[in-house]
């Protein structure tokens, strides 16, 4: 009863103090639960950063003598049904049949014509930019895209006609829009898998399939092992530039940040530990006045504990709910996308913080051999 | 007076003032670290990033259309512009020389391979013969040489075995070509192309997980003898050290004002580089790969903010420990306070002698901290990045400035306080 009237006297005694000490045992948790949760999920918006890489994997038929441009062997197109399954609904992919036709006419220029799924293909390459129209639907067999290059040397633009010629087949097709990809794509035609199956007299076949897997490198690795399991005879390998690099770096971004985080948390605790020693410190003339009037020790320490246990459990919740909303604030400003804030995280910060007030407390032990008469006389 | 007063002040409470010191420092530590290491990450991520290999290509201008997928071009050696090897050492006399970490030149020669097997007879297949430098001294104007090649651009790819030497007929072959006809180091391979042959060892199969892996590499000498184009290549793989493109970059070089053309020229963009190899290498045609520049800035810009609000945040946290750790020691000297004023102190004194307490403190606590945050960014910088970030001595006297306002900050209200209240109550100890 007692114990608990002087507890609730001295929170309200010196409100300036009070609201001083939780104000840095907030911050500091909110700087702490807002890095925990942080960690947590940035590496998963770290690898969805990393798909505009584009694709990762690439499957092709075992290489054989054959007539394929890339000298691969051909696949049959049956097999991107059985890619299309429950357990690869994360995969985004697109199949590519390559034929170097003649623009114009028959003797026209060298082109590389790509056949894929155009709807697809654009959202495997998140980077390129289209003037144009970019929307073509994969049935749609009447439209293309061509290459920044492509129209430049042909001096075509959107709306024009081109025809490209294969052997003595030859197709029409109307521009839709020109591709500017900074890379060996502008210098092709992309149209419509069964357009470039039909110009090539390949009905049915494909060349390769391009995979967009998310995820870590390991989740990579399951995933291409288990398109192993299903697709028993075929080549599945991963485009190292893009996989191998994405690897290190996000190993790297993950360790700064795991680093630094520590390094804040480990500083910032000593910084409000500080502040609690000198809370604690300001405690003398209280445990002086205690002792003279014949108190134990003991109860003074009991009572600045509990005072400090209140302090650094408000504290913490206090500094969770700042934290959760920096973090999520963090997520929208930095990666556009939410950060779902964990609760898991709330016991691990009131525990921290509760750990670093009460760690300060600790001079106050050291005051139980003061003799009282000092203390009293303010030395 | 005024003086003794305060070094008596100090050293009495040198205790209490220990802990403001001490508060100080690590708060200021974190400050110092985490500044640091906010404005070094751009850089070191951004060399980092270079894993992905080059992030320019270097064409002939007025070239024709290049056959090419994945990289490879499949265009007859007749047919196309080619571009000079032996003007490669001007690309390190640009004004972002030191930004440009390696290039590597690319000549693919469709050729025929002919494979002796022992026990059949020799067969013929088609496929791309690819001339390139692995490891190559570029020598430069000013009579150092620079190491680059592939080695540098294009770090992903994997060899089993050896690199082929230079000038030496010596070849590596991609691991699916390899596979598919059983090509083995230390087998000879019959190497045509319009008419001219070549013969190379196997030197070592290579896995690059591209178009390179059905293609048969050497040395950019050898493709050219077999190519008959002596000292010709023709694409160039840049890889350059670029800063993520912001609204300045965006805009199109000639309508820019001419203060705006200085600051984008003299700025390592992408298109500044870009830009800057156009002049030095008349004819040619510079394109940024836009896959990789474009993943790299975003995600380097993505990084640096995170971690300079991280950074924001930990200063405030700090401050605000400091604040109230300074907050605590001058509350615990109410009584003082009360003494002053009884013996006829004038609040500005008394608030002169504990303000300038704090600032020595802090000023002491503020270098300290600086040392230990700039010890601790680089311990950091080789943990993370295996390169010590560099100590800026910039940052000193604005940690200073943070560390006396948020001393004098914290010190403020409790002075405040006590100075509106009458001596009597506080010297009672009420």
């Amino acid at each position: 009863m007692m114990f608990r009237r002087i507890l609730l006297h001295l929170l309200r005694g010196n409100r300036v103090r009070f609201i001083v000490a939780l104000l840095a045992l907030t911050s500091g948790g909110a700087v702490a639960s807002a890095l925990i949760n942080l960690d947590l999920d940035v590496t998963h918006k770290l690898t969805q950063e990393f798909r505009s890489l584009g694709a990762n994997l690439v499957i092709s038929a075992p290489q054989t003598a054959s007539l394929a441009v890339t000298n691969q062997g051909f696949l049959d197109d049956s097999i991107l049904q059985r890619i299309a399954q429950p357990q690869f609904a994360e995969v985004t992919t697109a199949p590519y049949l390559y034929v170097i036709a003649h623009a114009s006419s028959n003797s026209g220029p060298s082109v590389v014509v790509a056949g894929t799924w155009l709807d697809r293909a654009l959202q495997l390459a998140p980077w390129w930019k289209i003037t144009g129209t970019s929307a073509i639907p994969r049935d749609d067999l009447s439209h293309c895209l061509i290459g920044r290059n492509v129209a430049d040397s042909l001096h075509l633009s959107p709306g024009r006609q081109l025809s490209l010629n294969f052997a003595d087949r030859s197709e029409s097709l109307t521009i839709a829009g020109i591709v500017d990809a900074g890379g060996s794509e502008d210098n092709q035609v992309f149209v419509n898998l069964p357009v470039a199956q039909e110009l090539a007299g390949l009905s049915g076949k494909i060349e390769l399939i391009q995979l967009s897997v998310p995820g870590s490198p390991s989740e990579i690795n399951r995933i291409s092992e288990r398109l192993r399991a299903v697709l028993p005879d075929l080549q599945i390998r991963p485009i190292r530039q893009i996989s191998q690099a994405e690897g290190t770096l996000l190993h790297r971004i993950r360790f700064l940040i795991v680093s630094t985080g520590i390094l804040i948390l480990v500083l910032t605790a000593l910084c409000i530990l500080a502040t609690m020693a000198a809370l604690a410190m300001e405690r003398r003339r209280d445990v002086g006045l205690m002792k003279a009037l014949g108190g134990s020790i003991q109860k003074v320490v009991r009572l600045f504990l509990a005072e400090v246990g209140i302090l650094g459990t408000a504290g913490g919740i206090l500094g969770y709910i700042l934290g959760m909303t920096l973090s999520i604030w963090m997520g929208h400003r930095v990666f556009g996308a939410s950060i779902s804030p964990r609760w898991e995280v709330l016991p691990i910060t009131v525990a921290l913080m509760l750990l670093v007030s009460l760690a300060g407390a600790l001079p106050l032990r050291l005051l139980g051999n003061v003799r009282p008469a000092v203390i009293l006389r303010g030395e | 007076m005024f003086i003794r007063l305060l070094r008596e002040s100090i050293i009495r409470k040198l205790r209490r003032n220990l802990l403001t010191a001490s508060a100080l420092l690590l708060g200021m530590a974190v400050a110092t670290a985490t500044i640091t290491v906010a404005v070094d990450v751009g850089d070191q991520l951004a060399r980092e990033f270079r894993s992905l290999g080059a992030n320019l290509l270097v064409t002939p201008q007025s070239d024709t259309l290049p056959v090419e997928i994945g990289g490879v071009d499949y265009r007859p050696v007749s047919e196309g512009a080619y571009l000079q090897v032996a003007d490669l050492p001007k690309l390190k006399t640009i004004f972002w020389r030191n930004n440009i970490l390696g290039f590597t030149p690319f000549l693919d020669v469709p050729i025929g391979l002919t494979i002796t097997n022992p026990a059949g007879s020799p067969t013929e297949i088609r496929t791309t013969l690819i001339g390139t430098w692995y490891r190559h001294s570029v020598p430069l104007a000013d009579g150092t040489s620079f190491d680059t090649g592939a080695s540098i651009t294009h770090t992903w790819w994997q060899i089993r075995g050896q690199w082929f030497a230079e000038n030496a007929s010596q070849c590596v072959v991609g691991s699916s070509l390899a596979a598919s006809h059983s090509i083995g180091i230390g087998d000879t391979l019959n190497l045509s192309a319009g008419g001219r042959t070549e013969t190379a060892t196997v030197t070592g199969i290579v896995t690059t997980g591209g178009a390179e892996d059905d293609a048969v590499l050497c040395s950019l000498s050898l493709a050219q003898d077999l190519a008959g184009k002596p000292g010709e290549f023709r694409q160039l793989s840049v890889s350059a050290l670029t800063k993520p493109a912001d609204a300045l970059a965006a805009k199109d070089p000639n309508t820019m004002t001419p203060a705006e053309y200085d600051r984008w020229y003299c700025s390592p963009y992408i298109t500044s580089i870009g830009h800057q190899i156009e002049q030095v290498l008349p004819g040619t045609q510079v394109r940024a790969i836009r896959r990789v520049a474009e993943t790299e800035g975003r995600v380097l810009a993505r990084v640096s903010l995170l971690l300079w609000i991280v950074t924001i945040a930990a200063l405030i946290a700090a401050s605000l420990a400091v604040a109230a750790t300074s907050a605590t020691t001058v509350m615990e000297r109410r009584a003082e306070v009360g003494l002053m004023k009884a013996l006829g102190a004038t609040n500005f004194v008394v608030g002169l002698l504990f303000l300038s307490e704090q600032l020595l403190l802090a000023i002491v606590g503020g270098a300290f901290g600086f040392l230990a945050g700039a010890v601790l960014a680089r311990e950091l910088g080789i943990t993370v990045f295996g390169v010590p970030t560099s100590p800026r001595l910039i940052l000193l006297p604005v940690i200073l400035v943070i560390a006396i306002l948020v001393a004098a900050a914290g010190s403020w209200v409790p002075l405040y306080r006590a100075s509106r209240f009458s001596p009597a109550p506080i010297l009672r100890g009420e």
